[in-house]
């Protein structure tokens, strides 16, 4: 089920054509570019951090590294994920102050690799979507559909992660 | 060898150099004024230039070669290295430094770096004697190469080539041909005493010293340029010809060897013959034999054949000495950094895999696999706590570095400070000791520039002239304490209030308490200082430093008295990778207790709870307890499985509460749980940035049925609670 890419891998190709993994949240479609997905793995028992905010489902132990796993729906602002047989967690990588951060993403289901060019990407809405604007990379259509291209670097960013965990805590000391 | 290897080493080679030399000449400074002192800087001196001449670094060959001649008359008395001219030579050690950094292309590329040279050297002039006026041009002659060259006699060479001389490709006997061709070999002897057992015998390894007796007319430095390849690592030692007898009890003084006969070593040395020495160990061997009881055969060797009493106790008590004192140099190997992580981290997950067998070789209830991997368990450990003693290091070279800084920066604010360590011999984590450099020295800065008061102020305030900074390591409760203090003004929490309103940090009328108040230093963007001077009062500093140490799992804390100065304490965990720990179970959640603080473990229930309030008595002692349930919001796990240490009806409640009792400085506190497993071997897993904020929790471990847990950071649960006493954990029953 897990699948190799690298950055590299986009060079080769044209710069306006850019690759895109699309999974489902909750009926809505949304897709984050491949490169910074590392692999996909089945769900399995999340063990609980004590005292975390919603969108912090747990920790995993990927191959002796531990990782944590947040809910997207949550971080996105719809209802968290109810688990069933699909649901699945995408293992990303980002790299922010010249530091490796990986992350588990549980989402409902993961549909397909897209590759798109820059001309099937629209801009996204003002608002409408439903999301903070500066999450969305852009919208395409896919069959009829919209997916919503996430920018992970900013839904994603650690250090917005720690701060509304650290939000968390102070609501809950005060 | 590969040059470039070679190069390396000169590298890391010089760069302790350059660390001995500046530490002499600050030995200098504090007033040690001494010849073993001048002897060392000369010898870094001079070590670095004929090293940089190997490599044909001519611009760092000229520059030292004129430094080491102003030292070379300081050794001599002709001149004294104080004031002006120390400071000189201070900063000619830096230019040294510098021009090892660049390699000669950058070199003749920064016209800047030969200004100073020149400008350095041309402070230096007015301490050259008068007719040594063009010193830039003269080359003076080493006196170290003068001695009776060139006379015609035996010379005697002492050679304990590198071991990996053969590695490396170098065969001891291509030196010996050499040396034939440039004079006549009297006599070589072959030293043998350092092979090993036939099973740890390694043919690539070469074991054998040479002593060697050498008829020429060749100067010292032709028969030193023999060994120009293996001079690094090797051990060469040249006596000329017609030396005193003392040379060669230095000499024997140095040998390597270890239990080395005194007879082979007077031999080798070629101060005795061997026939003397063939007699001699006849006679010990018939009074042996006579009277059953050894004599000492530097007595026999006396009395057989005269030979100088000194040069036979020099030799004795060598003997005696190599035991105890083993030359540091010889025992120390350079291994790359990255590679001993690498083994560390190997190790790391060996731990883990070891833990994993134990549990499945318990479920198969076979008993010698149990034993078996009982053993293994047994030397995991040792093999663990090797590795990571490795990794280890003494925090005093990082301290000495201070003291440079401390000398400078007082000199340049027109303070008078001195430096106290304390602890240096206290080891931690080399990772740690890397990391410490920045943190420590903004703290050494902020203390020396607003700590320390001026010198009129100072005697104002009724204080001594000379300010004092202390610099302590020690450990405590599985911990590393680095403290820096200075006996300055202190900072007063009012100031810092008015600053923090200005600066918006803190609303006008905030509640804070005077700890919390200067807590507020750590704050990004804040500075106390009502000068901005070059050194520090850039308002960056304090919050790095903090975030520095936060990164090391660390802690910091200030502590500061107006008028008495201030007090940092910086509090480090042991290492990074692996610690032992207790293993307790709340609900569903696994925690590791860091062994470090464990004190004992009981259960609540056989202890006397004090009505209203979290706490017990043990044995008299009142000690306050945390229930991890509580802390972290744990609901029980359903079908509560009884623990092994589970015992029926011993409290209301419907499980027993087990206790692990820990301690973090002068805090003892209990920590409660549903269960406890025992003791465990736990690999760090740092916790992402992301749960930075969860007070109470330091890390996270892998079970050995891949489980996670968390390992709780004792200092900050209970600082977590004593800062919440009051509101959520007193009322609890």
């Amino acid at each position: 089920m897990s699948k190799d890419s690298s950055p590299d891998r986009s060079i080769d190709e044209p710069k306006n054509r850019r690759q895109f993994l699309t999974f489902c949240l909750n009926n809505e479609y949304f897709g984050m570019e491949l490169h910074q997905t590392r692999e996909i793995l089945e769900y399995s028992d999340v063990t609980d951090v004590p005292l975390m905010p919603g969108f912090m489902s747990g920790v995993i132990n990927l191959r002796g590294e531990v990782v944590p796993v947040i809910d997207l729906a949550i971080r996105l602002g719809r209802d968290p994920i109810k688990l069933h047989k699909r649901t699945c967690i995408v293992i990303i990588e980002l790299h922010s102050y010249e530091q490796k951060h990986v992350l588990g993403l549980l989402v409902d289901s993961v549909s397909e690799v897209v590759e798109l060019d820059t001309s099937d990407v629209e801009e996204a809405p003002a608002f409408g979507a439903n999301i903070r604007a500066e999450f969305i990379l852009g919208i395409a259509k896919k069959e009829e559909q919209f997916v919503i291209l996430l920018d992970a670097e900013k839904t994603l960013s650690p250090i917005e992660l720690a701060s509304l965990v650290e939000a968390e805590f102070q609501a809950t000391e005060d | 060898m590969e040059l470039e290897g070679a190069l390396g080493t000169f590298y890391a080679e010089s760069q302790e150099l350059l660390e001995s030399m500046e530490d002499a000449l600050l030995r200098l400074d504090s007033g040690e004024y001494d010849s073993d002192v001048l002897n060392e800087i000369f010898r870094s001196a001079h070590t670095i230039k004929g090293s940089a001449g190997i490599f044909g670094l001519d611009h760092i060959v000229e520059f030292t070669h004129v430094v080491e001649n102003i030292l070379d008359r300081a050794r001599d008395d002709e001149i004294r290295l104080e004031e002006e001219l120390l400071n000189i030579i201070f900063k000619c050690r830096d230019h040294i430094a510098e021009l090892i950094n660049h390699d000669l292309e950058a070199f003749n590329d920064s016209p800047n770096l030969a200004q100073t040279g020149k400008q350095l050297l041309d402070g230096l002039i007015p301490w050259f004697k008068s007719n040594d006026a063009d010193i830039h041009e003269k080359k003076i002659v080493d006196k170290v190469g003068l001695e009776t060259e060139g006379a015609t006699g035996d010379w005697h060479l002492s050679l304990r080539l590198s071991k990996d001389c053969l590695r490396n490709g170098m065969d001891p006997i291509s030196f010996l041909n050499y040396l034939s061709s440039i004079g006549e070999l009297r006599q070589i002897i072959t030293l043998e005493d350092s092979l090993p057992d036939i099973e740890e015998f390694d043919a690539e390894t070469l074991y054998l010293g040479y002593e060697i007796s050498l008829q020429s007319n060749s100067s010292r430095e032709e028969i030193e340029n023999t060994f120009t390849f293996v001079r690094e690592d090797s051990e060469i030692r040249i006596i000329p010809p017609n030396s005193t007898i003392e040379e060669y009890i230095a000499l024997i003084e140095a040998l390597p060897e270890d239990d080395k006969r005194i007879g082979e070593i007077l031999v080798g040395c070629g101060a005795i013959s061997s026939e003397t020495l063939c007699k001699a160990l006849q006679v010990q061997e018939n009074e042996t034999k006579s009277s059953n009881q050894s004599r000492k055969i530097g007595e026999v060797l006396v009395e057989s054949s005269g030979l100088p009493e000194k040069v036979v106790n020099a030799a004795a008590e060598k003997q005696e000495d190599t035991k105890e004192r083993k030359k540091p140099s010889s025992q120390l190997i350079r291994i790359d950094a990255d590679r001993l992580d690498h083994l560390i981290n190997l190790i790391g997950e060996l731990v883990i895999n070891r833990q994993r067998v134990n549990l499945l070789a318990g479920e198969t209830r076979h008993e010698s696999l149990i034993e078996a991997v009982g053993d293994l368990e047994n030397f995991t450990e040792q093999l663990r706590d090797a590795a990571l003693n490795l990794r280890m290091v003494q925090i005093g070279s990082t301290f000495q570095k201070f003291k440079r800084i401390v000398r400078d920066t007082a000199q340049e604010l027109g303070k008078d400070i001195n430096l106290i360590l304390e602890g240096t011999e206290t080891e931690l984590d080399r990772l740690m000791v890397e990391k410490l450099g920045d943190p420590l020295t903004h703290i050494i800065r902020n203390a020396i520039d607003h700590g320390i008061e001026a010198k009129e102020q100072r005697l104002a305030n009724g204080k001594s002239e000379t300010g004092t900074i202390k610099m302590a390591a020690f450990h405590e409760a599985g911990s590393i304490v680095i403290e820096v203090s200075d006996d300055g003004g202190g900072i007063a929490p009012e100031k810092i209030r008015a600053k923090a309103v200005i600066k918006e940090i803190i609303s006008e009328d905030a509640n804070l308490s005077d700890q919390e108040l200067l807590h507020l230093v750590f704050h990004p963007g804040f500075s106390t200082a009502e000068s901005v001077t070059n050194l520090s009062g850039r308002g960056v500093g304090m919050d790095v430093v903090k975030r520095n140490v936060e990164a090391l799992q660390g802690t910091i804390d200030i502590n500061s008295k107006v008028g008495f100065g201030t007090r940092f304490q910086i509090r480090l965990p042991l290492t990074l990778a692996i610690i032992d720990g207790f293993h307790v179970q709340s609900g569903n959640t696994h925690f590791i207790v860091p062994q470090s603080s464990v004190v004992e473990c009981t259960d609540l229930g056989s202890h006397e709870k004090m009505e209203n309030r979290n706490c017990i008595n043990v044995r008299g002692e009142m000690i306050p307890f945390i229930k991890l349930g509580d802390v972290f919001k744990i609901s029980p796990s359903e079908g509560e499985t009884a623990s092994y240490l589970y015992r029926e009806g011993k409290s209301a409640s419907s499980h027993t509460e087990n206790l692990v009792i820990a301690r973090y400085g002068e805090f003892t506190a209990g920590i409660v749980a549903d269960q406890l497993h025992g003791e465990i071997q736990t690999v760090v897993k740092p916790l992402g940035p992301i749960f930075k904020p969860l007070r109470g929790i330091g890390g996270s471990t892998l079970l050995g049925n891949g489980e996670i847990a968390f390992i709780l950071d004792i200092p900050q649960l209970i600082e977590s609670v004593i800062s919440n006493e009051g509101t959520t954990f007193t009322v609890n029953e």
